[in-house]
């Protein structure tokens, strides 16, 4: 059995929301222990189109979650602009769209708070000559790109700052109920397989799509209807600003330029199980089609994977209609924070579903607003005004920023290891040193490297010659198995999600890098002896 | 406006084989690529039929022509002519190869720190191929400031007995670097900075110098030392031997991720061994159609910077390689093309081509597509019947093999490519190759 640690709350699931309720209640002043079964932002929240909401897609039939978005969309901009990529968004008639629409639209968003000018068509097109010439009206909204994993991270720093605790790879396995309260929660780690014991004054749940699975532990139902959406990303920015159709949300209408790449969103089906879905080049083919109506030529542009997030679509009892479980777009995306105390007799563990990225700090501040009246703590909430770590006020992410900075420094000489995403060889060591037994997939979220263009084809030999050498100057004793865990670990990654977009100059590319890789390299020699550990990181081929 | 015998589309191993064979029959040929082929991806070797199975390359090419559809079944028993024939073709380019299809396949380390099969390798690879004797070291020795080779992750990787199979291999593993003079502070270099560096003779004098210091720090004599595969292009031969005189260890390349040094220099010595027969070869030509007159191809037109350029032809081999080369065209709606003459293309159902597993052992589907061809190497129909009579196809583009997993991909090249020739050329005099004058 392994050791024992009391804190005042367990938080849950370490997406957005998760470190959004940790980072609040540690300001808040309760200690809090944040568990994530993998690394961080691996849920939902990676698997996102990356869009900073201006709250315009919901202007129409969800004003609440439009009025939400806007509000976060200010704070976010001031709290983490280094997270935020400042594009804005243009919200484009095409043919397709409905004159009633379009024309209500602008009263839509003044009725919700949503900044929104319409702008002479001609200026869009100059700004983004891609764009359909059929467009016809263009209105500009305060969109943007946030940066998720990045995000996260500030968060998590500024709970450690407040003195709580957040562990990565540690899964929840069971929790203890004694009467009407939880008294312990049992976790293991993904990677040891040591067992950890958690006696928590009260339980947080920011499982997402998981949270059933969380609740029933405890003889909870939380009844989620996940919502599978599945995103293209592109090798380029076809657009530097978000663009949106002006119509009634649907699927393949948003084009979001993230980094050096753009993402094509979304679609929405409801799957059984988040842990199981697949992604068939029928639905590829339909986002693709749908994508045109924004950008004619999208279907010449390759195409560098396909990924699907499953978000957390929560339903209330009481509120179940017919209609609402045929079509999952017409639950609300506004979050509920569900008191198991009121509702199962739980007195000390909330859950907190729907919702989505934009106003994750604002969930997280009902959620803990909920634990501080149960807990008798009457300290205000005060992260929409305070600034998180790393972070320069006013000073929003661009493109060219790693350029510029490395420019600053003296430029030219770093070892570029990742030329797509401009990650030299300080900035990997950096992340290595302060990541200590992280995997190479962490490394990607951390840094970027491998999710330009190429996608893994050449820096993941760079990435695991480090990893290698590292290893080796601190005397590990597993240097090799580390070198094969990042090459075989990263190619597989990279590999997931180009099945159902095996086509043109991807395919092409993709079969260059396998034969540098099977040929000439001798890949296969590390497979077939590969210890059970090293392939770990296979076991989830639908994620 | 322009008029050969022989176009070949494609400056891969196998286009460059075929160009070769036909300017020595004397006939005029033209080779027309959009740009390099695998060899700048590739290691560099001649890889015949590295399967696991095999001893040798010859017990590989049998294994592998019994297997349905295998271009091996009608291409097997010429893999040796072709071979010896175009050995002396690559020495005369400066770049030897050792090893024949008796040749017992070995475990050759690679830059990763894993090994792959291999036969029949240049001279700056084949130390790498003798057998380990009892107490033999390995030493891996790096360039500082160079991010393409990390050698002590290799050295780590290859210290273990199971890359190896279990069998032969070093007693030991060593890793260290050394600072080649004027590199250090230059960083951002890739292998082609480093082997035009390697090419300059007093430059070499004094990095051979530097190498030679940091191998004999390693306690210990004899052994091999594996380098990156840098070591110069036009100048290679006089390097490798000088290293092998300086050094107190047998010295090998390592091939790396591209560009591939080695496959430039074999690239470099076919090109020259076409245009020494006679032939002429055009990079940078975007092919825009190939005309055709009934079952006779009469011209192929392509696109250069400004202008389009024609070349009226007598016939033509098709070596425009697999996937990864353009030759075939995979459609997002799962259709599988072959562009330039729109051939049948055999090819499993779109939902087939990728396994779940990238390095799943069974291999993708996909790999397995391409053109089929009769023994004379004419494209057919799915019904077997021929659709051109002047058409050859040669290399990764011919369909049933799996040129990446069983490491057939070269022999299928070169053997395709030299009786592509040999069919277009070896008919009565007179009809070797429609004129193209007879059409101006």
């Amino acid at each position: 059995m392994g050791d024992s640690h009391a804190y005042d709350v367990l938080v849950v699931g370490g997406g957005a929301t998760g470190a959004g309720v940790l980072r609040d209640l540690a300001r808040r002043g309760l200690r809090t222990l944040l568990i994530e079964r993998d690394d961080f932002g691996t849920g939902t929240t990676g698997r996102y189109h990356g869009l900073l909401h201006s709250g315009g897609r919901y202007v129409a039939k969800d004003a609440l979650a439009a009025r939400e978005c806007i509000a976060e969309n200010r704070i976010l901009r001031r709290i983490a602009p280094a997270s935020i990529e400042d594009t804005g968004g243009y919200f484009v008639a095409t043919p397709d769209d409905p004159d009633d629409y379009v024309d209500g639209f602008q009263a839509a968003c003044a009725a919700a708070d949503v900044d929104c000018e319409e702008i002479p068509v001609a200026d869009a097109f100059r700004a983004e000559p891609a764009l359909n010439p059929r467009i016809r009206r263009v209105f500009r909204l305060p969109d943007g790109s946030v940066e998720p994993w990045q995000l996260i991270e500030s968060n998590v720093a500024d709970a450690r700052a407040h003195g709580s605790d957040a562990w990565t790879y540690q899964r929840l396995v069971g929790m203890e109920r004694d009467g009407g309260r939880i008294v312990s929660a049992t976790l293991r780690d993904e990677r040891s397989g040591s067992v950890t014991r958690i006696t928590p004054r009260f339980v947080v749940s920011c499982a997402g799509a998981w949270s059933g699975q969380i609740a029933a532990m405890v003889d909870v139902t939380v009844t989620m209807h996940p919502g599978k959406g599945t995103m293209l990303i592109f090798n380029q920015r076809m657009t530097d600003t978000v663009v949106n159709r002006c119509h009634k949300s649907s699927d393949g209408d948003i084009m979001v330029p993230v980094h050096t790449v753009a993402i094509l969103g979304t679609t929405e089906q409801r799957v059984e199980d988040p842990d199981r879905y697949e992604i068939t080049r029928d639905e590829v083919a339909a986002l693709i089609r749908e994508g045109e109506k924004l950008f004619p030529d999208l279907g010449r542009m390759r195409l560098l994977r396909a990924y699907a997030g499953v978000r957390p679509l929560y339903q209330p009892p009481a509120e179940v209609t017919a209609a609402a479980m045929k079509d999952g777009r017409q639950i609300s995306r506004a979050h509920t924070v569900i008191d198991h105390d009121a509702m199962d007799g739980v007195e000390n563990f909330v859950t907190i579903v729907g919702g989505k990225l934009t106003t994750f700090r604002r969930m997280a501040e009902d959620t803990v607003d909920l634990v501080c009246a149960k807990l008798g703590v009457t300290e205000p909430c005060t992260t929409a005004d305070a600034i998180l770590p790393n972070q320069v006020p006013g000073k929003t992410y661009w493109l060219g920023h790693r350029l510029a900075e490395h420019e600053a420094e003296g430029g030219g000489d770093a070892d570029l290891l990742c030329e797509c995403e401009f990650v030299t060889r300080p900035m990997l060591d950096d992340f290595l040193d302060r990541h200590p037994g992280c995997s190479i997939d962490d490394v990607r979220r951390g840094t970027r490297i491998g999710m330009g263009p190429c996608q893994g084809g050449f820096c993941t030999f760079r990435a695991a010659g480090l990893v290698g050498e590292r290893a080796r100057r601190v005397g590990a004793a597993d240097v090799a198995e580390s070198a094969d865990r990042a090459i075989l670990g990263f190619l597989r990654e990279r590999f997931k999600g180009t099945r159902p977009i095996a086509a043109g100059r991807q395919l092409q590319e993709q079969w260059m890098i396998s034969g540098v890789y099977e040929g000439g390299l001798g890949v296969r020699s590390l497979i077939e002896h590969e210890t059970p550990e090293a392939s770990r990181e296979v076991v989830d081929v639908h994620r | 406006m322009s008029t050969a015998d022989v176009v070949v589309i494609g400056a891969g191993l196998a286009g460059l084989t075929a160009a070769i064979r036909v300017a020595e029959s004397g006939a005029r040929v033209h080779v027309l690529a959009k740009g390099h082929a695998a060899t700048h991806w590739g290691p560099g070797g001649i890889d015949v039929a590295g399967i696991p199975a095999a001893s040798t390359p010859r017990d590989g090419i049998r294994r592998l022509a019994g297997e349905p559809g295998h271009p091996y079944a009608f291409l097997g028993d010429d893999v040796a002519a072709a071979l010896e024939w175009i050995r002396p073709h690559l020495a005369a380019g400066g770049v030897e190869y050792l090893g024949d299809l008796d040749t017992p396949l070995g475990l050759v380390p690679t830059s990763i720190g894993g090994t792959r099969r291999a036969a029949i390798l240049p001279a700056g690879q084949a130390a790498a191929l003798a057998p380990w004797a009892v107490g033999e070291r390995l030493i891996i020795c790096g360039i500082r400031g160079f991010k393409d080779f990390w050698p002590e992750a290799i050295a780590a990787s290859l210290a273990r007995e199971r890359i190896w199979e279990g069998g032969n291999r070093p007693t030991s593993v060593t890793a260290v670097s050394v600072v080649l003079p004027g590199l250090a502070p230059r960083h951002n270099l890739n292998a082609l900075t480093i082997a035009g560096r390697f090419d300059d003779p007093a430059w070499r004098a004094t990095a051979i110098e530097a190498i030679a210091r940091a191998v004999g720090s390693v306690p210990g004599s004899g052994g091999r030392v594996a380098l990156p595969a840098v070591l110069g292009i036009r100048e290679h031969a006089a390097i490798l031997a000088a290293l092998q005189k300086r050094l107190p260890a047998a010295p090998f390349e390592m091939p790396l991720v591209p560009p591939s040094v080695p496959g430039i220099r074999l690239y470099t010595a076919l090109r020259a061994a076409v245009i020494r027969a006679g032939g002429r070869v055009q990079i940078g030509e975007m092919i825009e159609r190939v005309e055709h007159d009934g079952r006779r191809v009469t011209a192929v037109v392509s696109a250069a910077a400004v202008r389009t350029y024609t070349v009226r032809t007598g016939a033509l081999v098709l070596a425009t390689g697999g996937i990864a080369g353009g030759g075939l065209v995979a459609e997002r709606d799962g259709r599988l093309l072959e562009p330039l003459l729109g051939l049948t293309v055999e090819a499993p159902p779109a939902d087939d081509w990728l396994l779940v597993d990238a390095f799943d052992p069974a291999g993708h589907p996909l790999e397995l597509a391409g053109i089929r061809t009769d023994a004379e190497l004419r494209p057919v129909a799915a019904d077997g019947a021929s659709l051109f009579d002047n058409v050859r196809v040669a290399g990764s583009l011919l369909a049933g093999q799996r040129y990446v997993r069983d490491r057939c991909g070269d022999g299928v090249a070169l053997t395709s490519g030299w009786r592509a020739a040999r069919s277009l050329t070896a008919v009565p005099a007179g009809h070797a190759a429609e004129p193209g004058s007879e059409r101006p």
